[in-house]
């Protein structure tokens, strides 16, 4: 897990890359550029702020810091990282208050990830509607939030486990990024999506050169490829209707409980879920005052709804299945408007037992058909 | 920096009052004064120990103080019926929606309690109370397991009682030598005589298999589901509808509720497990 020394804000405006003389700023912002290898990018990133870069490590990428002098050849991965992206931004547990007296909250310093992919791009989106709701900000979130340089690439070749296009989504970032990057035949082109991204570029102009127009044809090609693979890989995954309108007729199907026969409750899908976001607050007892901490919960652990008197709505494993389903389906895009899933297949490659999302959505989609409700999507 | 949601105001408990063996009331001043909605609950630090949420049983035109009434249910509670007066505690909140009371006016008031769900009531009667004359009636049908199990005994058995416009009967599961009334389960005592249905709303807040029966009931006599709150008490951890435990299918209690109308939350399985 990532070191949690992140609390309170700051804006990247501040101390990032806004040296340059503003008069020449429109001559010099720059909308995108290229470079044939990916490490003075990243060396000059990490220049700024601490980096988290992929590393691959059998089979399957993790997120470690940047050191220029170590990763003297860092890798491009052709797909999202194991670590859901949530950890950057809401840490596995953390310090939510202390007391008798409120603690002034640690700075957070401006850090960068690269190799985020659309699907992680997404699962933000989907965590700042939660986080940064009006009325119910979480501090905490939106701090980490505010000073992270997002750094997002292209997917180069799906995944086993990846179906990010059953539900809508592409394997190229579409916006939500500061800087993304396409690997293209004889490097990267470089693509601002933000003001700070815009200037990024600009004032590290010396390092990029043009992108020509045969260049961007290229990365459409290639995008367009990786999008074709995809989509022939989840032929089979394809939905009669929208997951929510699924989930919303099927509530009371059977294929909870078969689904979750080989569930071991071993709670990794939630774990590695990039959109779960359930916490629980317990409190501690520290040296000379008490600490109210802030840690991961998962909706598939048998006491999570439990109350004190003894009720449990859920003791069933199905019933949790449900709603877990329900929830990132139709409740989430009810109250929010999206599905609180993007398609990533981290709980598919995760899972201990034998419970993948995918399939529990074709079944529940197959029986719209039997009731004679399908609908094209 | 944006206020942080998770961090108490600090309070103290002043005063201790037992209510029945397993029932003690806290009267807990605030650093600063508190307001809060009746029906609308808070989360309760005892520091160090856990939070656990209650909905206060003051009124909320008292905001110098705060009276909770907590059973001994779980750890927390364990905890805090060991507490002595001077224990510090921390206060979040208040959360949630409460009685929309102001939709009262005109109707009779029909409220049906049982055990420690009178806390929440408590605050809703004394808060109807100093407006009575706004509702057509408010008719209270309290239960508990035994006489000794009543809370606020004092009031409940004597100046409530005595109050302009209200009409409060008592049961118990088990009797004992001095009571008097009624033996039976709240339901026995529900009678639709009670109040005109077509214009009266219900307040049902007790044990979940009491709420349940005490439901039933009331939709049999011609209560529209619309026209039946409940008071869903579920573990609210965050408070703000982000840490999920709460969950009511689409609903957070604790933002969205703790009050439900029977019609919002019927469709969904087991509501009262």
């Amino acid at each position: 897990m990532l070191e949690d020394d992140n609390a309170g804000t700051m804006r990247l405006e501040t101390i990032g890359w806004s040296e340059w003389d503003p008069l020449t700023r429109d001559r010099y912002e720059m909308e995108r550029a290229f470079i044939s290898r990916v490490k003075p990018f990243l060396d000059a990133v990490a220049a700024k702020m601490d980096l988290y870069i992929p590393r691959k490590v059998e089979g399957h990428y993790v997120c470690e810091r940047y050191d220029a002098g170590k990763h003297t050849a860092p890798e491009f991965n052709e797909i999202r990282v194991c670590t859901p992206v949530k950890e950057f931004l809401f840490p596995l547990r953390e310090l939510a208050a202390v007391f008798p007296e409120a603690a002034e909250p640690r700075e957070v310093r401006p850090f960068a990830v690269f190799g985020l992919k659309a699907c992680d791009l997404r699962s933000m989106e989907i965590l700042d509607k939660v986080f940064m709701e009006k009325d119910f900000e979480d501090p905490f979130y939106i701090a980490r939030r505010q000073a992270m340089f997002v750094i997002s690439s292209d997917c180069s070749a799906p995944g086993e486990s990846c179906f990010c296009n059953v539900l809508g989504g592409k394997a190229y970032p579409e916006a939500g990024f500061d800087l993304n990057v396409s690997p293209v035949e004889d490097g990267f082109i470089i693509q601002a999506g933000s003001s700070q991204g815009k200037s990024f570029l600009s004032t590290q102009a010396s390092l990029f050169g043009d992108v020509p127009d045969d260049l961007l044809a290229e990365r459409q090609g290639l995008r367009d490829e990786v999008q074709r693979q995809l989509e022939q890989a989840n032929t089979e995954f394809q939905l009669r209707a929208p997951a929510h309108e699924i989930l919303e007729q099927r509530y009371e199907s059977d294929v909870f409980d078969e689904q979750a026969e080989t569930c071991v409750e071993c709670q990794a899908c939630t774990r590695v879920c990039p959109t779960c976001h359930c916490f629980y607050l317990y409190d501690t007892v520290q040296k000379d005052y008490f600490a109210k901490m802030k840690m991961w919960d998962s909706c598939m652990r048998v006491g999570y709804a439990a109350v004190a008197g003894g009720g449990n709505p859920r003791k069933v494993l199905g019933d949790r299945l449900r709603h877990r389903l329900m929830h990132k389906f139709a409740f989430f895009m009810e109250r929010y408007g999206v599905d609180m899933c993007v398609g990533c297949g981290r709980c598919v490659d995760a899972e201990a037992g034998d419970v993948d999302i995918r399939v529990v959505l074709r079944k529940l989609s197959d029986e719209l058909k039997g009731k004679g409700k399908a609908v094209a999507k | 920096m944006i206020a942080n949601l998770y961090q108490p105001i600090n309070g103290e408990i002043v005063e201790i009052i037992d209510e029945s063996p397993t029932i003690k009331s806290f009267v807990i001043v605030p650093q600063s004064a508190f307001s809060f909605a009746t029906g609308q609950f808070v989360e309760l630090t005892l520091p160090g120990e856990g939070e656990a949420p209650f909905t206060p049983s003051s009124s909320p035109a008292m905001t110098e103080k705060m009276e909770i009434t907590i059973m001994k249910a779980g750890r927390v509670t364990e905890r805090l019926h060991q507490c002595t007066t001077g224990q510090p505690v921390g206060i979040r909140g208040p959360y949630g929606k409460g009685y929309p009371v102001d939709d009262f006016v005109g109707k009779h008031v029909y409220i049906v309690g049982g055990g420690v769900g009178l806390a929440p009531i408590r605050s809703l009667f004394l808060t109807l109370v100093d407006r009575v004359k706004d509702f057509k009636s408010l008719v209270c049908r309290f239960g508990a397991r035994t006489p000794a199990d009543f809370i606020y005994k004092d009031t409940l058995f004597g100046a409530w009682q005595k109050l302009d416009g209200v009409d409060i009967k008592l049961t118990v599961d088990q009797a004992d030598g001095n009571w008097s009334g009624n033996v039976g389960v709240v339901t026995t005592i529900l009678d639709p005589k009670d109040v005109d249905i077509d214009n009266a709303v219900a307040v049902v807040c007790g044990p979940p298999i009491m709420m349940k029966f005490a439901t039933i009931k009331l939709l049999e006599y011609g209560f529209d589901p619309k026209t039946i709150y409940l008071s869903m008490e579920k573990n609210m951890s965050c408070g703000i509808g982000k840490c999920g435990h709460c969950m009511l299918g689409r609903y957070y209690v604790c933002k969205d509720g703790p009050v439900f109308t029977y019609d919002q939350i019927q469709k969904y399985p087991k509501i009262w497990e």
